[in-house]
């Protein structure tokens, strides 16, 4: 048996596996198999075992360079190192979706181990249907039109090209997509219990106490892969920027933004049993655009430089997309009676009125995103026009939210549930407020200029001082407990949205671009640094040939920004080189060697103050969420929480 | 006055102060090649998937970026070197959709979407003012009651 025919068995059995779970928890819930429980476990783990020996097996197609399986032989190559021949799986279109099964075959026994002891109750049956058909949805695109292992027939002393040399220029591409995926798939667990609450009828508050952890642990997930392929772009591609508004980028943060409105209204739903037919649509929502990203992502129809090559599984995610999204429909229209809401907001200046005003701003955020990102297509369709939509676009219009989203960052946290007086927000406030007006004296003293940037410090300062407020309260009463626990680890997430935003705001206003012509020994300056080109240097790779020149940035340390250029393919490839302080950043790159033997060469060389604070920021975020998913102060769960308030249990948010 | 309400009063002063200097000062001019990277920051290269001509290093890229250099040499304004990239390069090639025709739908869908949203929930909380408080009833009660028995237990 080939190699390739192995792996397909793998896959196949794997396939299998998650067709059978679903008949055989199907039958469960029709009461035909009572201990459907027992073998839908096991099949749960079967599903994980297959994905993972299909892994395993490709894995070791790469490291063994068996170009008899033609995803070696396409993206395979002796010349490639160790790390990112292990990567190559999830640089192309079979092997990512490999991934993505495997990670969902993961959380899908984790829900199962986890909820072992609820097996009698039909809402995790619904759950488990639904995890099943999709699982066996993913295996099914790998049976069918993106099959991982077929066959190749190599010549004699074949070597393949290598995964795309941009993806192999730096380690953080081993860990960007693993990490986002965690997050993309991890948001099918809360669907699932999503429509397992529809199902049974059982919207209440369940299903959300049940998947809160797993929705915030997806969702840090999420951010961290964000974050990550933006310190990438940074790292890697040298123009620097980190954040493009590339279709694909647009389409991992639609679900960043649903899920992140869905983890705020949910506090609303579980305090006051209000907005369920929002947070139904909200966690489907989410779900419905992770699948609608791997499309755009995997279809072609968007250009896009992280576009997969065009293949036949576009149609069957669309299918699979719309099928979520009627089917989300009819179930919310059948339960249509029971999702009425019992309660009401008293004021629209109360936690939960700012709440829902978060949640207006993130969806007309994520609906700005959409729309821009899909827009070109409706245009073509309608007249035929070919048009872009981008950066200016995105940023003219998400920065009024952002602005917004900040100043009810700072406000939301210290309001109230129900009411709150003007008297206790004054005291509250005041030293947030304090320290956003400190923020905007000490950037203008700085040198900092323009009405937008310095709202953004300002309102910066003020959410910052606001979230910080909450964590030094809450560690002065409850010692390294105020640490941990949902809103102690949101607040400090808090801290890591606001030194992003801040760094966003900076980095994009004040930043200098040039491009110098220097010959050896000569200097340029810009924005009060000095570049000095000192000459050129040549390396040899196994799998590439590098020229690299050698530039003192500020008369201090040498950088070596250069060109790769790749044997197999030819394809030339720019290495960049950042020098970073807390400051500012300079980042250069080689746009132009000499081809005429002297030694001249073009520098570009980009200044933006504080772009550290982006990856400081991002790394402050994914530790608030660990820390909001570790259990904080104890509250029983069954406990009503809903009006009529008691007066012992309210929680004083102060 | 009391202490807070002049705590606000300085908070508010300074603030202002600071914001509206910082606003209006023009600071350090824009240099040309500022200017240069903003424009080319939002031209798409025509012949790469997506990116910017700041991005490209395609010799398209570079030769765009050349040429709105030389314009700006020679004086032109951003909306002139604009269009002379969209007559020579296709309409797509700018990134900043433009508000004829259609297109203008993508500025205008948003504001529509955020203003209604707005307009439905003021709609919302005068009717939950008008309506007064809600009455709990005996089912009501009684659902508390058991929830409250089964803490107990716990």
């Amino acid at each position: 048996m080939s190699s390739a025919t192995v792996g397909a068995v793998f896959v196949a059995l794997g396939a299998a596996a998650a067709l059978v779970g679903i008949g055989v928890v199907a039958f469960g819930l029709l009461g035909i198999h009572q201990r459907w429980w027992r073998d839908a476990r096991w099949l749960a783990f079967a599903t994980l075992g297959f994905s993972a020996l299909s892994i395993i097996w490709m894995e070791r197609a790469l490291i063994t360079r068996d170009f008899t399986v033609e995803f070696v032989a396409q993206h395979g190559s002796h010349q490639t190192s160790s790390i990112f021949n292990i990567a190559t799986m999830w640089s192309a279109l079979e092997g990512s979706i490999l991934l993505w099964t495997f990670i969902l075959c993961g959380y899908l026994v984790a829900v199962v181990v986890k909820f072992k002891d609820r097996h009698a109750d039909a809402m995790l049956g619904f759950a488990l249907l639904t995890l099943f058909f999709v699982t066996a949805f993913f295996f099914l695109l790998m049976v069918g039109p993106s099959a991982p292992f077929q066959s190749f027939d190599p010549p004699v002393g074949y070597d393949g090209p290598g995964p795309n040399p941009l993806l192999q220029s730096h380690i953080l591409m081993a860990f960007h997509p693993p990490i986002l995926y965690l997050g993309y798939v991890g948001f099918t667990v809360p669907f699932a219990f999503a429509i397992g609450a529809l199902a049974t009828g059982r919207v209440g508050e369940g299903w959300l106490l049940a998947t809160r952890r797993w929705t915030v642990m997806a969702w840090g997930f999420l951010t961290l892969g964000i974050i990550l392929g933006a310190w990438w772009s940074y790292e890697t591609l040298g123009w620097g920027g980190y954040w493009a508004w590339d279709p694909v980028e647009n389409a991992s943060f639609l679900p960043w933004l649903t899920g992140t409105a869905f983890i705020h209204s949910v506090m609303v739903q579980e305090r006051r049993g209000m907005l369920r037919v929002w947070n139904l649509s909200l966690v489907i929502a989410t779900f419905a655009l992770t699948i609608l990203g791997t499309f755009i992502t995997r279809s072609g129809v968007l250009e896009s430089v992280h576009a997969f090559s065009n293949s036949a599984i576009g149609p069957m995610l669309l299918g699979f997309f719309g099928l979520i999204v009627l089917v989300s429909l009819v179930l919310i229209g059948w339960r249509g009676d029971q999702l009425r809401a019992p309660g009401r907001m008293d004021s629209p200046v109360s936690r939960e009125g700012a709440f829902l005003a978060n949640n207006v701003l993130f969806a007309a955020f994520a609906f700005v995103v959409l729309l821009g990102t899909i827009f070109p297509l409706i245009v073509e369709a309608v007249d035929g026009r070919t048009i872009s939509v981008g950066n200016p676009y995105f940023e003219r219009m998400t920065m009024p939210i952002g602005f917004t989203l900040l100043f009810l960052m700072a406000i939301a946290p210290i309001l109230p549930w129900r009411k709150a007086s003007s008297g206790v927000l004054g005291d509250r406030l005041i030293w947030p407020a304090w320290l956003g007006v400190g923020a905007i004296v000490l950037a203008v003293l700085v040198g900092a200029r323009g009405w937008a940037p310095l709202l953004a410090f300002g309102l910066g300062g003020f959410a910052g001082g606001a979230a910080l407020r909450q964590v030094v309260l809450a560690t002065r009463r409850q010692g390294w407990r105020g640490l941990v626990g949902r809103t102690n680890g949101g607040m400090i997430v808090h801290v890591g949205v606001v030194l992003i935003a801040v760094a966003f705001a900076a980095s994009n206003a004040y930043v200098h671009q040039s491009e110098f012509n220097l010959a050896p020994g000569e200097t340029a300056s810009i924005a009060g640094h000095t570049i000095t080109y000192e000459g050129l240097s040549f390396r040899e790779f196994a799998n590439r040939t590098e020229t690299r020149a050698t530039v003192r940035v500020d008369g201090g340390q040498v950088y070596e920004p250069g060109i790769a250029v790749y044997t197999a393919s030819g394809q030339v490839v720019g290495i960049a080189s950042v020098r970073s302080t807390a400051f500012d950043d300079v980042a250069l790159s080689i746009e132009q060697f000499p081809n005429d033997g002297t030694d001249r060469a073009v520098v570009r060389v980009t200044v933006q103050p504080l772009i550290v604070w982006l990856w400081v920021g991002g790394l402050i975020m994914a530790v608030g969420t660990l820390l909001a998913v570790l259990p904080g102060k104890r509250r029983q769960p069954t406990a009503p929480v809903s009006a009529p308030a008691v007066p012992d249990r309210v929680e004083v948010p102060a | 006055m009391t202490r807070r309400v002049a705590s606000w009063l300085a908070v508010a002063m300074i603030g202002a102060a600071a914001f509206v200097y910082g606003a209006v000062d023009e600071g350090e001019p824009r240099t040309d090649s500022d200017r240069a990277y903003a424009i080319s920051n939002t031209i798409g290269c025509p012949v790469c998937q997506g990116q910017s001509v700041v991005e490209s290093n395609a010799p398209i890229a570079k030769s765009i970026r050349e040429t709105i250099a030389l314009r700006i040499d020679a004086g032109w304004t951003d909306a002139q070197i604009r269009a002379e990239l969209r007559d020579s390069y296709g309409e797509d090639v700018d990134y900043t959709p433009s508000s004829e025709g259609i297109t203008i739908l993508v500025w205008i869908l948003p504001v529509v979407a955020f203003a209604g949203a707005v307009a439905g929930l003021v709609v919302v909380f005068r009717k939950w003012k008008r309506e007064g408080d809600l009455e709990a009833s005996a089912a009501d009660r009684k659902l508390v009651e058991a929830a409250r028995a089964l803490a107990d237990e716990d």
